[in-house]
Order: C-alpha cells, then structure tokens, then sequence
C-alpha cells in the first residue's frame, strides 16, 4: 500500500470507530434494513458480506446484492463450462487409449472378429476425437467460455468501484462531523470552518458523483446480462448436440463388426457372465499362485 | 529373512555374471511368452486406468451440464425485484421461458446417465482391476522363476569351477559332492517353476482374448448408450426451438450477439477508477456548463446510448476542425495540491468547452499560470503555476481555450487557468 493510501486507511479506520462509538453521524439508508433481512439467505457469499454490511446509502441495496448474486452465479456459469469442454474432450480421448489398450490385447490374433471390431471401433473413436478437438473445441470456446469469462472480468473493477463508493462515503461522513463539531464549537482560528465546509463540499460530490455512477450503472449491467449471455445459451446447446450426435454417429457405425447375438448377450447379461468366467478360469492357473 | 538370506546368496552371482564372469543361461521360449505376458500387463493396467478416466469425465461432465443450467436458470430468472424478463428482453424470450425446462433436463440426464456409470463401473472397471491384480500375481511367478534361474546358474557355475580345477584339496573333494546336490535341487526346482509358465502362460494368454472380447462388447454398449441418452435428451429440447439444420456454431452466435457487449463496455464502473480528483473536475464542468448537455451524458455514465447527436453536435458546434479523438480526451484537470484556497475551491474555474480555431496577428502580450495544467493531447500547452505564456491569440472570454507559447513550444491552453497581465 502507498503512503497515501495508508493515511488514508488509517484515518477512515478512526471514522468507523467513532461511527461505531456514536461519535459520527452515518450515512444510512432506511431503505438498507428491510432489504438486508430479506437478501441475507444462507448462501449469500460471506466473502462480500463485510462490504455488503457498509453498503448503505442512497445506493439501492438490492440492486448491490443482485450484482454479486450476478457476479457469483456467473463465475460458477465459467467454471461449470469449462469443466464441461474439458469432460468432452477427455472422454473422446480416453475412448481412443481404451481402443489403443483393447487391440493391444488383440495382438496375439489379428485377423479374429474381436480384433476386426476392435479395429473399427478404433477408426470410429479417432475420429470422434479429431472431430471434437478440430470443430467443438474453437467454437465452444468462443461462443461459450470466452464470452463468459469476458463478462467476469468486469467483476474486478465494478467491485473495487463499490469499494471506493464506501472509501468515499466515510470520507464524506468524516468531513461532516468535522463541520458539524466546528460549528457547534467555533475554534479560534476563523479560517478553519470555511475549509472544513469546503472539504466537507468536495467529499460530498465525490461520494456523490460515484454514488450516482453505480446507481445508474448497476441496473445496466444487471440488465445487460441476459441479452449478453442468451447466444452463448443456444450455442451451448448447439455444442452439446453436436457432440452428442457425432459420438453417436461414429460409434453405431462400429455395430456391423459385431457377431448378430452380442446385442442381446449384452443386454441379457451373458457378457458379463462370459467376463466372469474367463476371471474365474484366470484365477484356477498355477502360475496365479495360491 | 529366508528372503533376505536368499537375496544376499544371489548377489555375488548377479555382480559376476553382470560383468560377465560367469554364464548366464537364457530360456528363449519362455522369453517370448513372457514378453507377450508383460504386454497384457500393461494394457490390464492401461484398460484399468482409461475406464476410470472414461468414467470419471462423463460423471464430470453430466455434473458440470447440470450445474450449467442451474447458473443459467438463475441468471435468466429474476434476480431480486426484477420482473418479467422475458418481456422486458424479447430477443432472450425463448431463453427465458426455457431455461428451466433446460435444467430440469440436464438434471434428467444426469440421474439417467447414474446407473449407466455404475454400471461402467462394475461391469468394466471392476473386472479389469480383478485382471490386473491376476497380472500381479503371475508376475510374481515370473520373478521367482528367475530368482530360481539365477540359483541354477549359481550352482551350476560353482559345480563347473569345482570339476575343471585341476588339482582338487580333501576339502574340494568333499564340497563336490554337496554343491552336486545343491545343483540337482536348483535344476529341479528351476526346471519345475519354468515349465509351468511355459505351459500356462499361453493359455492365460489365450485366456485373456476371450476377457477382452466380452468386455470390449459390453463397454462399446455402455458408451453408445451414453452418447445415445445425451443425444436423446438435448435433441429433446432443440426440436423445434432451433434451426437444427445448420451447424456453423460460431456464425449463429455471431449473428445473435448484439451490441451488449459494446454497452457493457461502454460503461464506466467496468472501467478502472480514474483519479477522484479527475472525476470531481469532469463532473463540476458538466453540470456547471448546461448549455453542453453531451457532456453531461457522457460523464455521469450512460454509456448505454452514445447518441450520434454526441458526436455530430461536437464536431459541428464545438470543435469545428479539430480531430475527433478531441472528444473523449478528460477535461483539464487541476490538483487539489494546487488550490488549498478554500474559496478558489468552492468555484474552481469552469474550463472552457470551446476551442476556437487559432486565428494569428494579435497583438503580443502575457499571461501568468494561477494553476498546474497538464497536456491532455497533442497540440495543449502544459505549464505549472507562476510560467509566463506568451499569449499568441486570445479571445474575450477566458472560458475559452487560448493559444499561447511558452520555452518555445506553441499550444493551446484553458485561459481560465491563467490571469492577464
């Protein structure tokens, strides 16, 4: 923190303290008590909840607390999307080690109908592969997670700009109590009011100009989020839908390779029997020992 | 201890025949099948690892596409008194009214697509961990067939050296016989421990492609089917909402996107703080001087809309040939530090909207800065309080911006910021 910052720090903590004492008058919205008990659910983040307890003021509450609600559900929106581009691309490339692995274990015969179908199923999951990382990949991201982490960016700054409202408004409460204090008990020296009342000026419109910034500005972005975030809704879908279907497309294709009762061995559980038994014959080896 | 006991014997045999002072024996048919042996091993292993990570990304990504939609739904649904968004934004309205029945459906998909996982996981991963620790065991053969060769080659060396030395002590004599024994035992054991892998590691060889093939089988199922459910479900909802006949995603997205994110751009609490001090003086100007009302909207912030009637109106009535940029550029700024005069800062000097077009051949006087000002753009004049300027051309009204020269440089300067002489 720079000097000045500190000082100013260190002054607006002596102005708290005294709000708190009962020494300074606050600047107190009534409007701030009915809201908080109706917003302040469980789940409201704590991490915001010490400036939200500050924030009072002619800046309307509500429209503070919809922000971080805004800032928050919109963060996880991020996180939550590009988990889900990370999931479709490992799943499209475990599929390809699981084809690699399975012919591996085909290599002692080659030419058997499991290794045929092994080999399709191969060719099918490349592809899917290919295909995810070449046409869902660059789109997801630009019509997805970019857009969004674009929108979260601002959080940063429209938060550090309700921090400087609130600097602000104890400045603002400081200067006034000072007035107030020199005009109930004129100090000897005449030139100290006027300069307490032209500081006292200068904090008011500061707070005042900031003040005004948020409350117009906040509904805006409050507003902005739903025309801004509805393309990437439907390109969200459009990239879901693509991937299933290509996932589908490819892998049916690899049925043909399949003896005709497999379908309904699978379904009936003769598979697993057949898995089961194979284990169980494994484990009667000598070389498995005792 | 019987290990350790064994593992030190073995030692010196190992160091000799490593530099190759004593023979080593090499069994090639049991060679190959143990490098066929080694090969399942590994793919065990792999199969073992990627149908974890097969089924962990599908879990993930069915929990972060629900978790989607519930940030969507929220985002989309009022947030605290608002009301009736879809009225309010009719470009979003499908969106709107659909956002939940999207969530409901990637929650559907999601307890759908459970049993389908644990089945993966039973049915796929838990046999390959059992096949895997089957590998373990056999490999454990494997070694000790080879600590059993090394004690047969052991013996065998020592039995060698034994018969070719030439002249043999009483003592050489009696130890032949016992290392003759030790031979014996370590050849009937080696022999015992190779031949059973050789015949059983074919057919656990053989055994393990009629594993793979069921398994194959029935994971390829499980994944179609999880690909078939996600489809099912998504195509459930894009029916008749979207043109689903086109795919160029990014184009659609493109073609959508309006101007929001110009106008989230556009506004100023997105922007980093500037200087209060800055902010204070832009405002002052602004709302001192009524008869620009384009200030005014700029400044306090309604970055919504930057009319044309902004611009057109400035370049017309304002700053006649001056560049456009001109507009944005912040007002002159003046510094708290400058003016402690309590009542020079209750009516700080309203700097000049204007600036004329420098017009020459007034006569030459001067004029003495009261305040600091700072270049704001290419052609001001900059000077601390006290320079003298030359004033070049002025006009009757120090609200407007004059031009003057001051160390040899010639620019323009707010005259309010200066006092005659």
């Amino acid at each position: 923190m720079s000097w000045g910052g500190f000082k100013k720090a260190a002054s607006r903590a002596g102005t708290t303290l005294m709000q708190k004492t009962g020494q300074v008058e606050r600047t107190i919205d009534r409007e701030f008590a009915e809201e908080e008990g109706r917003y302040r659910t469980p789940d409201s983040e704590s991490s915001h909840a010490s400036f939200l307890v500050v924030t009072a003021g002619a800046l309307g509450t509500d429209v503070v607390l919809m922000a971080l609600r805004m800032e928050k559900e919109s963060n996880n929106l991020q996180k939550d999307a590009k988990t889900y581009l990370d999931s479709m691309r490992a799943m499209a490339s475990s599929q390809t080690r699981i084809a690699e692995t399975i012919a591996l274990f085909y290599t002692a015969d080659r030419a058997s109908d499991g290794a045929m179908a092994g080999h399709a199923y191969k060719a099918a999951v490349d592809e899917l592969d290919a295909g995810v990382g070449r046409d869902l990949d660059a789109p997801f991201r630009a019509t997805v997670l970019e857009p969004i982490g674009k929108l979260n960016s601002y959080f940063g700054q429209i938060n550090s700009s309700i921090d400087k409202r609130n600097h602000k408004m104890i400045d603002y409460d400081a200067a006034r109590a000072k007035v107030k204090k020199l005009v109930e008990k004129p100090s000897e020296d005449p030139t100290k009011l006027p300069r307490a009342q032209a500081e006292h000026d200068e904090a008011r419109d500061i707070y005042n100009i900031l003040n005004d910034q948020l409350i117009s500005e906040l509904p805006m972005l409050l507003d902005l989020r739903i025309p801004y975030l509805d393309p990437s809704f439907e390109a969200m879908i459009r990239c879901q839908l693509q991937f299933a279907q290509e996932g589908y497309e490819k892998l049916s294709g690899v049925q043909r390779y399949f003896a005709d009762h497999i379908r309904d061995d699978y379904a009936n559980g003769a598979l697993d029997h057949q898995v089961e038994g194979v284990l169980e014959e494994m484990k009667e080896l000598s070389i498995y020992g005792p | 201890m019987k290990g350790i006991q064994k593992a030190l014997s073995r030692t010196p045999h190992n160091i000799t025949s490593r530099i190759g002072m004593s023979k080593k024996s090499t069994d090639p048919e049991y060679n190959d099948y143990e490098r066929k042996f080694a090969a399942i091993e590994a793919a065990s292993e792999k199969m073992l690892k990627d149908s974890v990570v097969f089924r962990d990304s599908v879990s993930s990504l069915l929990v972060s596409g629900s978790s989607f939609g519930g940030s969507l739904a929220t985002l989309f649904s009022p947030l605290g008194a608002e009301y009736n968004l879809a009225a309010k934004f009719p470009q979003a309205e499908k969106t709107v009214q659909n956002i939940t029945v999207y969530q409901t459906l990637m929650e559907e998909m999601r307890e759908t697509l459970t049993p389908e996982l644990e089945l993966i996981d039973s049915r796929i991963v838990q046999p390959c961990k059992e096949l895997n620790d089957i590998c373990k065991k056999i490999r454990k053969s494997c070694t000790k067939r080879d600590h059993k060769l090394i004690d047969f080659d052991r013996h065998n060396n020592s039995l060698n050296k034994l018969r070719e030395k030439k002249e043999k002590s009483l003592k050489d004599e009696k130890n032949l016989f016992t290392v003759e024994q030790d031979f014996e035992l370590a050849a009937g054991e080696y022999e015992h421990h190779n031949n059973l892998l050789k015949t059983e590691l074919p057919t656990f060889l053989q055994m393990a492609t009629r594993f793979i093939d069921p398994l194959f089988h029935s994971f390829y199922y499980m994944q179609l089917n999880v690909y078939y459910i996600m489809l099912e479900k998504v195509q459930s909802f894009a029916d008749g909402k979207y043109d689903l006949e086109r795919k160029d995603i990014e184009n659609i997205y493109l073609e959508q996107r309006g101007d929001a994110a110009e106008q989230l751009d556009e506004l100023q609490i997105t922007k980093r703080v500037v200087s209060t001090a800055k902010m204070l003086q832009t405002h002052r100007q602004s709302s001192g001087s009524s008869h620009s009302p384009s200030i005014t909207s700029k400044t306090s912030g309604l970055g919504r809309a930057p009319s044309a009637s902004y611009a057109s109106k400035k370049e017309t009535e304002a700053y006649g040939a001056a560049p456009p940029s001109r507009t944005l550029a912040a007002p002159p700024p003046y510094t708290s530090t400058a003016s402690t005069d309590s009542i020079k800062k209750k009516a700080p000097p309203p700097p000049p909207p204007l600036k004329p077009k420098p017009s020459y051949g007034t006569p030459k006087v001067y004029c003495t800065a009261i305040f600091d000002f700072e270049a704001q753009a290419e052609g001001d004049l900059g000077f601390r309080a006290g320079d003298r300027i030359e004033i070049i051309e002025r006009t009757e009204n120090p609200d407007d911006w004059w031009t003057g020269k001051l160390n040899g440089v010639t620019g323009i300067f707010p005259g309010t910021y200066t006092q005659a002489d």
